[in-house]
């Protein structure tokens, strides 16, 4: 009778739960509960808040397993019939989706879909605050490696700054894999801070005489020189002229840019291709979504996650981010120094990629000082350069370090 | 760890002249991309709206039928004239 009681005992996962395992419980509660009560990025946070809670079940054997695992040597790896018998089916939705590199260019597809470059074609100087806005990047990436992280690391840790999701997956798969689900973590949940963090950056370089700058006066005072008079082929033709451009001079930052590019033609071609572009943006990109979060999730066991780097990673990310926002600002009020025709700094905080949230939590704040001043087109175009510039980050530290 | 930084430092000169560069590209494009379009393939100024005739119509009612004919046709089909009966 013993024997049948130790035996049951030994069946269920209670003489292997550890404080650790009590501990990423609860990180996966706090991720449930930020995703489903507080509607924080809900889409990713709560696939990924469900993937740590399974990989943490003992015995489950839903966890991700160290790339060592199924490295057989000399470049070869296990099938993955053979990873899916021995370490079941995250980790071969792991290996075949994620480790490939394959899901977050299929995120960007579906992003590229739903993005338009319209308030960017039509305010096209406000595109180089995208790229003043990549200061946190590579500023963290020199500051990650005085705290003792490698040079690989080092880069994942710092494109947290570029608020994209999707890119700081897909470098971190490329430089640091091991560091996958933190990272992750990080980028997702500062990229829902983006109300919080953008505001309390903005109050502290911006004067209230520059909050007020009114976009649309100056475009009055100072009316663009060129007038678009047909947007419909200009946004045909730039995804394919720009994806060609960014091919030539960053091609490792094609995969990303690529199908983000190609994401947004299908959209932009109109009834034609209206049917590629309802599938990149719902089907694909909601399935791509599931797999990536419950995978990213999985790779939070207790053994990788409940380390110092943790701690670094999210101290770093919100410095990567905080960065980028004052990047933003400071290169706008740079540029306002010298020009007559001024532009709203609100403007350059939303350089980061977070597209739209960044723009709509930047357009009530200069609503908040003039009620009259919608400044919402005009972020959304060094919001919109912000996604390309943080593609071309992440493609340069692929093929740097 | 000195020579991780140099080559972060390098990194950081590297990439955002890159992405400088690349931004840059993309105003120059669009800006060639605008001015291409305007000199060889301008839309009226009519385009997307119905013609004199359609004076009485609701706006709204317009678009959508303009719209409607748009993506029947693949774009190829322009309404010129709506009238009431």
């Amino acid at each position: 009778m013993q024997d049948i009681f130790s035996s049951l005992f030994e069946m269920t996962a209670f003489g292997t739960i550890s404080y650790q395992t009590v501990i990423m419980w609860l990180i996966a509660f706090v991720l449930l509960y930020l995703g489903i009560k507080k509607k924080y990025e809900p889409l990713l946070l709560v696939p990924i808040g469900f993937g740590v809670l399974v990989a943490n079940f003992p015995g489950a054997e839903m966890g991700i397993v160290d790339a060592s695992n199924i490295d057989l040597g000399d470049g070869r790896y296990k099938n993955l019939f053979e990873i899916a018998h021995e370490y079941g089916i995250l980790n071969f939705l792991y290996y075949s989706l994620i480790k490939t590199g394959f899901l977050p260019p299929i995120i960007f597809m579906g992003v590229g879909a739903l993005t338009d470059f319209g308030p960017m074609l039509r305010n096209l100087r406000l595109a180089f605050f995208g790229a003043a806005a990549q200061i946190g990047i590579f500023t963290v990436l020199i500051a990650a490696i005085l705290l003792g992280f490698d040079l690989n690391e080092a880069a994942s840790l710092g494109i947290i700054g570029g608020a994209d999701g999707p890119t700081a997956i897909y470098t971190t798969i490329k430089l640091a894999p091991h560091l996958l689900g933190p990272i992750a973590i990080a980028a997702y949940s500062y990229m829902a801070l983006v109300p919080v963090i953008i505001p309390l950056i903005a109050k502290m370089l911006i004067s209230k005489k520059e909050f007020t700058i009114n976009m649309r006066e100056m475009d009055k005072k100072f009316p663009p020189k060129h007038k678009i008079k047909n947007l419909k082929t200009v946004k045909i033709i730039f995804p394919i002229a720009l994806g060609t451009v960014v091919a030539i001079f960053v091609p490792s930052s094609v995969p990303l840019l690529g199908m983000l590019l190609f994401g947004n033609l299908i959209k932009e071609i109109g009834t034609s291709t209206s049917r590629l572009a309802d599938a990149a943006t719902g089907p694909i990109m909601n399935t791509a979504t599931i797999f990536l979060g419950l995978t990213v999730g999985a790779t939070m066991t207790s053994e990788v996650f409940l380390t110092s780097k943790t701690l670094g990673i999210i101290a770093g990310g919100f410095i990567a981010f905080a960065l980028s926002v004052a990047g933003g600002i400071l290169a706008v009020k740079g540029y306002n120094l010298f020009a007559s025709k001024k532009i709203n700094p609100l403007i350059g905080a939303t350089g980061l990629s977070a597209v739209p949230m960044a723009s709509r939590v930047a357009n009530e704040m200069a609503l908040k000082y003039n009620p009259a001043n919608h400044i919402l087109q005009y972020c959304m175009a060094s919001n919109i350069s912000g996604v390309i510039g943080s593609a071309v980050a992440a493609g340069v530290l692929i093929s740097l370090v | 760890m000195e020579q991780s930084l140099n080559n972060a430092f390098a990194i950081l000169v590297v990439g955002m002249i890159t992405v400088l560069l690349i931004l840059g590209l993309v105003v120059v494009l669009g800006n060639l991309l605008i001015r291409i379009t305007n000199k060889f393939w301008p839309q009226s100024e009519n385009t997307g709206k119905a013609g004199s005739g359609s004076a009485g119509i609701h706006t709204g009612t317009l678009s959508a039928i303009v719209a409607a004919v748009e993506a029947v046709t693949g774009g190829k089909g322009k309404v010129t004239k709506v009238e009431k009966k």
